[in-house]
């Protein structure tokens, strides 16, 4: 299956770090953002993006080590 | 049996001292449809994760969810964030498309809200999948065993 590199730099650009942010079905685009997750999908859905992709934001540059 | 070949995904980190311009780390995430058997469904980021004893969920995920977290078994997990998280247990079923779809029992806990994203473990993945990650050419494979 080909695939390449998807990257969210471009479409979380703006976005505080350490947002949780809503990301359309076709991720182009941030449908809304906030620091609360549910409130976040709320919006989304009250801006009819009924199945947004949830994501957070890095709140700091540091290695991930799980 | 199913074999699907998933980008790496680029995640934007802030500036600090050695990375005064911010840098992206490229990491094995796939995005996931997570769904309860009250009928509740998201799409979260999940990442295979083979230092995970188990599959591992923020808290946050739960309450979204709808699942009464208080009334189901409960365990403490080390290695998250504090060292030692109250993680809540549940079925649930994750579909990273293109046939990988399973049933999992899974661990929520608050350690994981800071980090947002889902980890993929031994018990309730790998123990379904072989992952060979290809970082060279940022991809990675997810093969029903």
């Amino acid at each position: 299956m080909a695939t390449a590199t998807v990257d969210l730099s471009d479409i979380l650009k703006g976005v505080p770090s350490g947002a949780w942010v809503a990301i359309s079905e076709m991720q182009h685009r941030v449908v809304a953002y906030g620091v609360d997750p549910q409130a976040v999908l709320k919006e989304s859905r009250k801006e009819g993006e009924e199945y947004p992709l949830i994501v957070r934001v890095p709140d700091q540059n540091s290695a991930m080590f799980l | 049996m199913a074999t699907v070949v998933y980008p790496y995904v680029g995640i934007p980190l802030p500036p600090n001292d050695p990375y005064p311009q911010g840098t992206t780390a490229y990491r094995p995430l796939v995005v996931a449809t997570i769904k309860t058997f009250n009928g509740e469904s998201i799409r979260w980021l999940v990442l295979p994760d083979s230092g995970a004893d188990a599959c591992l969920f923020p808290l946050a995920l739960a309450i979204i969810l709808k699942i009464d977290v208080l009334n189901l078994p409960k365990s403490i997990t080390s290695g998250v964030g504090n060292g030692a998280n109250l993680t809540y247990y549940d079925r649930v079923f994750i579909d990273l498309g293109n046939g990988i779809a399973f049933t999992s029992f899974v661990g929520f806990t608050q350690g994981m809200d800071k980090v947002g994203l889902g980890l993929l473990g031994q018990a309730g993945f790998f123990e379904y999948y072989n992952v060979e990650f290809m970082y060279s050419k940022r991809t990675f494979t997810i093969k029903t065993i």
